[in-house]
């Protein structure tokens, strides 16, 4: 439907023949879901509760919205990447393994992504817990003497997140994987590339863009993160998801949440133009 | 083919509309043991009586309510909120008046009476704790604030609302007739002493796992989930010593297109039978002055109302009045 081939064998693209029009109704559908609601936000962060940059100098004022700030970038690149780190090989081993099992492993990941997420949370509360499986076991076994804090925590929240995050840098990865010619790596190797350099100077490279936009994804997702960080973490490394629920739910400031959910949302797009520069999928190739 | 799912999806619409249409009113609580309790002797007599129908919704978020008066589209007609909150809400105008033709204010305790609300069931903060997990219970607030005494984690009530504050200040020696108003200065500076030992609970489920799991030995808890918890089996030990209490109000948020049904599902909430069968199934203290002589005398005497030896009542009028001060200060201690 998109690409016509004319007589000429010239080819028309699908935004001179028009076929574009086709986007329309989803264009329309971001533009008032998520548009609209962008701006009534800002409108209520330099309205509410009298017209002004009230809410903003309060907000860059205190201390704590700059440390839960400072929370929620640390808590998002360490979950990026930890995903990294352990969906990379996750990827690899699936895009060389047979077709039949890769079709297995996958599903069990695709099957993780549908399960409820509160449901998922829970589970990693009581598998953590001070008298969950995980201490019990580890007592047990002689290996701790007193139980670890695993949960309400640091560690808790980057356990639960990246659990939860790995598929979306799985799932990027495999297809860029797939797609590097296994004559490449072989090639290297005859060429004298021992197996660390095969895996630092071509693989690595080759699968960048991959990396790069599974990461992003990841660590855009992560900033913006809610139940998983309340439920498993600690007010002390509380995210901004949480601090914007506060002010929404329970001191019923709209001004206030609405600001803080602003300056976050600036913040990820700036780092987005900034990896778009330097990662640009295209001309990694 | 492609008519065919259009039909499929229409029909599937239209029969999602009446399942809306199929509820007259909408009532909305907290969730857990305590919804289950309100539905049951609430919503359901009700809607015996009256041939109303009652959904359930939850749970309450202030957020939600204002944004559906706000939007004037609201789809909440009774809602169960915390009284310090009625009473904010009330004043800024989000809610409606009373209709006290339709519901009897003489039978009700007039503590918990406001133009804009009524009492839901009145509670307390106490001190909780699993017998089976540590080797002795604290019994008073002052216990619970002692680190060397009671070693471990304790559970608190994570959001900024009557209880914790009142709590450290009484852990810290200060009288309860002098509580108010509240020195936040003392009171967190209490609370920092035992601050990385507190695993805070944002709901009354989260509570309850908490204790019965041991992740915190004890805590200060809501008394109905405790008596919820020991129904279950659990060891519970609860200690009444300077019990906070607190009432939760029902409300009918401005804008509502049931207004009329909203007051009648009041008036059979608060009524003496049905806050009475309320209170035996789940702990809390009735707030209608009918209910007591319609209860089991046993229990009547383990229910907050019956504990006033040492009661502090939180002072909802002050809370009303610096909810979003203590608020702020709350959220920025916590996040420190």
């Amino acid at each position: 439907m998109g690409l016509s081939v004319t007589a000429d064998g010239g080819r028309k693209t699908p935004w001179r023949d028009g076929s574009f029009g086709y986007v329309v109704p989803a264009l329309l559908l971001i533009a008032f879901f998520f548009i609209v609601p962008v701006i009534m936000l800002l409108m209520r962060s330099v309205l509410e509760p009298t017209p002004g940059l009230q809410n903003y100098r309060e907000l860059l004022g205190s201390t704590t919205y700059l440390r839960v700030l400072l929370n929620t970038f640390t808590v998002a690149g360490l979950v990026t990447i930890v995903s990294v780190l352990i969906g990379f090989p996750i990827a690899w081993l699936l895009a060389i393994m047979p077709e039949r099992w890769s079709r297995l492993v996958l599903a069990i990941i695709v099957l993780s992504m549908w399960t409820n997420l509160l449901a998922r949370t829970y589970a990693w509360m009581v598998l953590l817990q001070r008298t969950g499986v995980v201490n019990k076991v580890l007592l047990s076994l002689g290996i701790i003497d007193k139980p670890l804090a695993l949960v309400n925590n640091l560690v808790g929240v980057s356990i639960g997140m990246t659990y939860i995050m790995l598929p979306f840098i799985i799932l990027p990865l495999i297809g860029v994987l797939k797609s590097i010619d296994p004559a490449i790596l072989r090639a290297a190797a005859l060429c004298g590339a021992n197996k660390r350099q095969c895996f630092t100077r071509v693989l690595l490279p080759l699968s960048l863009p991959g990396i790069a936009s599974g990461a992003l994804m990841v660590f855009v997702m992560s900033l913006g993160y809610y139940v998983t960080p309340a439920l498993l973490g600690g007010t002390s490394n509380m995210m901004l998801a949480e601090l914007v629920a506060q002010f929404v739910q329970s001191l019923v400031n709209w001004g206030m949440g609405g600001a803080a959910a602003l300056v976050l949302l600036l913040v990820t797009l700036v780092l987005y133009t900034i990896q778009l520069k330097f990662v640009n999928p295209n001309r990694a190739r | 083919m492609k008519k065919h799912i259009i039909i499929t999806l229409l029909a599937a619409t239209v029969t999602f509309a009446d399942q809306a249409n199929a509820a007259d009113m909408v009532f909305t609580s907290w969730g857990g043991t305590t919804q289950d309790a309100q539905k049951q002797h609430w919503a359901d007599t009700f809607s015996a009586a009256a041939g109303v129908n009652v959904a359930q919704d939850g749970p309450t978020d202030y957020g939600k309510l204002k944004a559906m008066v706000d939007s004037k589209n609201v789809a909440w007609d009774v809602v169960d909120v915390e009284g310090d909150y009625a009473v904010q809400a009330g004043n800024a105008g989000l809610l409606e008046k009373l209709d006290f033709s339709l519901i009897d204010k003489s039978k009700l305790d007039p503590r918990f009476v406001t133009d804009y609300s009524v009492g839901s069931f009145y509670y307390s903060f106490v001190i909780g704790c699993n017998k089976d997990a540590v080797d002795a219970c604290p019994k008073s607030w002052a216990d619970l604030f002692d680190t060397a005494k009671f070693p471990g984690k304790r559970t608190f009530y994570k959001w900024s609302a009557p209880g914790v504050i009142e709590a450290a200040l009484l852990a810290d020696g200060v009288p309860a007739d002098k509580l108010y108003p509240l020195d936040l200065d003392r009171a967190f500076k209490k609370l920092d002493t035992i601050k990385s030992e507190i695993v805070w609970w944002d709901s009354g489920a989260q509570s309850q796992q908490l204790l019965a799991s041991a992740e915190a030995p004890f805590g200060s808890f809501w008394n109905g989930r405790l008596t919820a918890l020991a129904q279950t089996g659990i060891p519970v030990e609860m200690s009444w010593t300077n019990n906070i209490t607190a009432a939760d109000a029902l409300v009918v948020p401005k804008g509502t297109k049931n207004k009329e049904t909203a007051m009648k599902f009041i008036a059979n909430a608060t009524s003496g039978k049905a806050q009475a069968d309320f209170a035996t199934l789940t702990g809390y203290a009735p707030i209608s002055i009918d209910s007591p002589s319609l209860m089991d005398a046993g229990l009547r005497k383990t229910l907050p109302d019956m504990q006033a030896e040492t009661q502090v009542n939180a002072d909802m009028t002050y809370w009303a009045t610096h909810r979003d001060e203590i608020g702020k200060r709350w959220y920025a201690w916590q996040a420190k």
